[in-house]
This record gives structure tokens, C-alpha cells and sequence, in this order.
């Protein structure tokens, strides 16, 4: 169950990870022609990584400990913790040189939803839900 | 009679002349850098414009009239930016300068105080502002650091989480 889990976060986490990446470089970049310099691939990358792992060990202690219930307050929390932690770009000073500090919320805001995003999805491959 | 007079103007005009011609304008570089810190807030402002007369040599003709752009503020974060120009803080809108007019300039230990109006917000405040003067080749810098109360100018409400006096450093390189 665990080593499954696990293997989820860190999956999605990529996948998160990837997806930043592609988002700053294709779509936020492209747009706004504004570059952070210091939103590195490498930091994006470990971030979402990190917080797969911290994923899979909600899950894990949530469904041993709630058992059916463990998923709904999963779920919950993972969606309120992601909402949550968009206060941090939101409140981050950046280096006074950064040009545009305020196109830096469109930037980093999306990319908290991004490990949430990757669990959901990948979820059924790894957890198919039982039929009746 | 009329030769002796047509004299002692020509000579005046001359006099005049040489003294105003004394005085160095400086060209203002881009490399400006105005920071202010204290508790709660720091941050730089990137525009900085006016005209410098200056001349370590002749200090009664030497003059400041410089501004600064209050939309040019950076604190790091967009939303105090936005909370900064705001009618609360500098209300950039309707004060989009800040202004230093220098009207006397002394020598003072190792530098030079200058004695001016300060206009910030609207509200104008005769201080004096301390700074050095190092030439370098064919430019020069001047810089200078010093405390600036912001409920003087009505930045803000006192008190809070920011701090009444803010320590503002400047540093202004500037070219023949």
C-alpha cells in the first residue's frame, strides 16, 4: 500500500514537476516575455517531488487510520492545502532587481495546484477503485 | 565717466559669468540606486531624474534639483508595490514625484550637507541631507545615507507594522 503510494507521489510529483516547467517555459514566458530567474527547473522539479512524497504519506496514514473515510479527508485536505499554499508565492519577496514582481503571482500560483492535479489523475492507475 | 562705468559692468558681467561657469552639471546615470529600509519594509526606487550642479570648489552656485519617480517603487512584491502607490501610502496618482531642491550646500567634515526642501506627498519639509562626493575619471559619485520620518510627509498611519523612520540610502553616479 505504502510503496505504492510512494511510487504515486513521486510520479505525479514528476509530472507535476514537468508540467511547471512547460507552463513557465511555453505558455508564461511566451505570454509575458518576463523570465524569474529565481523559479529554477531544478527547485520546480524537487518541490513538486516533495510534495508527492508528503502526499503519499497522507494518504497512506489516513486510509490505515480512517479506513473508507481516509480518501474523502484526503482528498479534502490535499485540495485545501494546495489552496492554502498559494499564500507563499503570494506573500514571497522577490530580488529588488526582479523586474515586474507583480507578473510573478501568475507565474507561481498555478504551479501549487500542479501535485494535485498529477495525484487525481494518476490515482485510478494505481488505486482502481472497486466495483460493487 | 561713462568709459569707468561701461568698466565696472563689463567687468561685474565677467565676474558673473565665471563664478556660474565654475559650477559642474553632471549628467545623471542610470545606475542609479535609492534604497530604503526599515522594520517591516524595504525596498528601491528605480527612476531617478533631475539636474545637478556641482562644484566642490564653488558650493554657493552648487545645486540639487532632483525627483523621484513614485511609480518606480520595488519592494520585491507586487501587492505591496500596488499597496505602496495607493492614496494610504505615496498616492502616486496624484503626487507622482518626490522632489529634493537643494538652497544651500556646505562643506561638512569628510562630505558635504545639503539643506533643501523635500516634498513628498505634497508636504514640503526643509531637511538636511548629508552626503560624499568621490570624482572618479570623468564621472563621479555622490551618496549619502539618512533617516526620513514618514509620518512628516503623511506616508502611511503611524505606527503598524512598518517602521516611522525609514533609513534611505542613495547612491548617484554621474558623468561629465
Amino acid at each position: 500500500m505504502f510503496k505504492k503510494a510512494l511510487l504515486l507521489g513521486i510520479i505525479s510529483g514528476a509530472l507535476a514537476g514537468l508540467a511547471s516547467v512547460v507552463y513557465q517555459n511555453k505558455v508564461y514566458l511566451e505570454a509575458t516575455g518576463v523570465e524569474f530567474a529565481i523559479v529554477k527547473p531544478l527547485n520546480i522539479f524537487a518541490a513538486s517531488i516533495a510534495g508527492g512524497l508528503l502526499a503519499a504519506i497522507g494518504f497512506t496514514l489516513l486510509t490505515r487510520f480512517l479506513k473508507a473515510k481516509g480518501e474523502i479527508v484526503f482528498n479534502l485536505l490535499f485540495a485545501i492545502l494546495s489552496f492554502a499554499s498559494i499564500l507563499l508565492p503570494v506573500g514571497y519577496k522577490l530580488p529588488l532587481d526582479a523586474e515586474a514582481p507583480e507578473l510573478f503571482y501568475g507565474l507561481a500560483i498555478p504551479m501549487h495546484f500542479f501535485p494535485a492535479l498529477g495525484w487525481f489523475t494518476l490515482k485510478p492507475l494505481f488505486f482502481p477503485s472497486k466495483q460493487a | 565717466m561713462k568709459k569707468i562705468a561701461l568698466t565696472a559692468v563689463a567687468a561685474l558681467a565677467l565676474v558673473v559669468t565665471f563664478a556660474f561657469t565654475l559650477v559642474q552639471g553632471w549628467k545623471i546615470s542610470d545606475k542609479c540606486n535609492i534604497t530604503f529600509s526599515g522594520t517591516g519594509v524595504n525596498g528601491i526606487f528605480k527612476k531617478f531624474s533631475g539636474s545637478i550642479a556641482f562644484d566642490e570648489k564653488n558650493l554657493v552656485q552648487s545645486k540639487f534639483d532632483v525627483a523621484i519617480d513614485v511609480a518606480s517603487i520595488n519592494t520585491g512584491n507586487g501587492l505591496m508595490n500596488k499597496h505602496a502607490k495607493d492614496t494610504e501610502w505615496f498616492d502616486a496618482a496624484k503626487y507622482p514625484a518626490i522632489k529634493y531642491t537643494s538652497a544651500k550646500i556646505v562643506k561638512s567634515g569628510a562630505g558635504y550637507t545639503a539643506t533643501g526642501t523635500l516634498e513628498v506627498k505634497g508636504v514640503k519639509k526643509e531637511v538636511s541631507l548629508p552626503f560624499t562626493f568621490t570624482a572618479a575619471g570623468s564621472g563621479a559619485t555622490f551618496a549619502g545615507t539618512f533617516n526620513i520620518n514618514r509620518n512628516d510627509f503623511k506616508v502611511g498611519k503611524p505606527g503598524g507594522d512598518v517602521a516611522d523612520v525609514i533609513k534611505v540610502e542613495v547612491s548617484i553616479p554621474v558623468t561629465k
